[in-house]
């Protein structure tokens, strides 16, 4: 009994164990169309080719890993900020048998290309009707037990919970909405430029409410637990996320500046999307002056080590982005590989190092042994960091290449290069951008090793025992 | 300016005076304790 009393752990358990699953998943696809695009030989049609794994890796990445883990530390996080135990753990453990069988309907008709291209809401209809009722029981359970909590003040982490839970219920209703004509197909219910402005609402808005409220409520629940020296403001804490919560929801056209959406649509975008550089610094700076006098942590501490990191990245991830915004920019690297770079630095880095070290802090005192190697933790958080670091400069370095060939002219003003001149440039950085996925997969794999080692043989540790 | 750009300019001021609002509520300074309270008890033992 590793479980503390009063607290329904063993859905938690149950989350981690199938997210890190799916994210295994996650990893290992996105290794293998990294293959593939550097070698197109790789592709056996009609399965087996990048067009299909690429939505079932971002799915198994986005969906899998981090809302499944997001679901478990949800639940772990609520019960402890509020002192009151689950309002309903049988339907939490309903949800994860739900979960998993929509990541796996996810998984299987992406494969036969059921697909309603739409970025990151590729499900038809009927799979996104599960994924619904997934999140209105998911919510419900997590809204009641804040309702009858024991803990008047609500502390930073249980905002930014109550923001995801109701911003991807929005997002995902509105985007949604389509005509279906078949058990397998849909039609979007806008059209032209409206759907597109209301896609890329979602799809922005869903990095805000997937991959930066949550990893932001675990950033502030576990940086203190880990160095054992509250947040230097709450306060700062709470104007932070009402300024983000603000401003995010403006910024979704930035993704179709230099499009047919308005012109004015793409400056309110634009101007949001600089303005939000504030909020996310709040985050960053409310996190290093928590350090303040405990630097020292990063050395001795391994779960410090991995949420400054995190966070590090989350503040150069709220700097490119809205430089990425603005249009002249935008005019330059949009549709580049510069792109995946930056995505990555926000998935792999900032989400990703955040997720660990929430399960490093609460995998010992869910099993109540102490973590197997910490030789292992630390083999694990360089290959990660190394495995991204080369993932994402190699992607910024073609980017910038090929849009400097894109952008390139003769004197009569027709362009220097072709498109498939570009593609051939790439190649070199497509082979180092698979080589930092193949590390960052390894670290996956030290990890895991290293987390069924302290399940089964771990040293027995006191339930509070700090790493 | 048509009616729609005028509402809308008055749903983003409003938005903008709620904010204010929020601002002015947090860091007023009679309840400085209270607002900091939440970060010192979630240090308590899980």
């Amino acid at each position: 009994m590793g479980q503390q009393e009063g607290y329904a752990d063993d859905v938690v358990k149950g989350f981690i164990i199938w997210s890190i699953v799916w994210g295994l998943v996650a990893v290992l696809l996105g290794v293998l169309i990294s293959l593939q695009l550097a070698w197109p030989q790789l592709n056996f049609p009609p399965y087996f080719t990048y067009g299909r794994l690429r939505p079932i890796h971002t799915n198994a990445g986005i969906f899998g890993w981090g809302i499944g883990s997001f679901m478990a530390f949800f639940f772990y996080i609520t019960q402890r900020l509020t002192r009151t135990r689950l309002w309903s753990p049988k339907l939490a453990r309903f949800q994860l048998c739900l979960f998993n069988v929509v990541i796996a309907l996810a998984a299987i008709t992406l494969a036969m290309g059921m697909n309603r291209s739409k970025e990151y809401a590729e499900l038809e209809w009927p799979v996104a009707l599960l994924v619904v009722v997934l999140w209105v029981i998911f919510s419900v359970n997590i809204i009641m037990t804040i309702v009858k909590r024991r803990e008047e003040q609500m502390y930073i982490s249980l905002w930014y919970i109550m923001a995801a839970l109701v911003g991807v219920a929005v997002l995902y209703l509105v985007n949604n909405v389509g005509i279906p004509i078949s058990l397998t197909k849909s039609y979007s219910a806008y059209a032209g430029a409206n759907d597109a402005n209301v896609q890329w609402w979602y799809g922005h808005n869903a990095v805000a409410m997937v991959l930066t409220a949550p990893p932001l409520a675990l950033f502030y629940y576990f940086l203190p637990k880990s160095t054992g020296v509250p947040i230097y403001s709450h306060r700062m804490g709470v104007i932070a996320f009402w300024s983000l919560i603000f401003m995010y929801l403006w910024t979704g056209a930035h993704h179709l500046l230099w499009t047919p959406v308005p012109d004015w649509v793409q400056t309110l975008a634009m101007a949001f999307s600089i303005m939000l550089i504030a909020p996310s610094w709040g985050a960053v700076f409310n996190g290093y002056f928590s350090m303040n006098g405990q630097w020292h942590q990063m050395r001795d501490n391994y779960l410090v080590k991995f949420l400054i990191f995190g966070i590090t990245f989350y503040g150069l991830q709220t700097l490119q982005g809205p430089s990425q915004a603005v249009r002249t920019f935008s005019g330059f690297i949009h549709y580049t590989d510069w792109v995946p770079g930056h995505v990555h630095m926000g998935t792999l880095g900032w989400v990703s190092l955040v997720l660990f070290a929430s399960i490093y802090y609460i995998f010992p005192r869910l099993y109540g042994r102490e973590i197997y190697s910490v030789g292992m933790v630390n083999l694990h958080f360089w290959l990660a960091v190394i495995g991204q670091l080369i993932f994402s400069i190699s992607m910024w370095i073609a980017g910038v290449q090929q849009a400097a060939m894109l952008h390139a002219t003769n004197p009569d003003g027709s362009l220097h290069y072709s498109f498939m001149e570009t593609m051939i440039e790439l190649y070199p950085y497509w082979h180092a951008r698979a080589f930092g996925g193949v590390i960052y997969f390894a670290s996956l794999l030290v990890f895991i090793y290293n987390l069924i080692k302290t399940a089964t043989s771990g040293k027995p540790a006191p339930v509070a025992a700090r790493p | 300016m048509d009616v729609a750009s005028i509402y809308y300019l008055g749903v983003t001021f409003l938005l903008f005076a709620l904010f204010a609002v929020i601002v002015g509520r947090t860091y007023n300074r009679r309840d400085r304790e209270k607002k900091e309270a939440p970060k010192y008890r979630m240090m308590d033992e899980d």
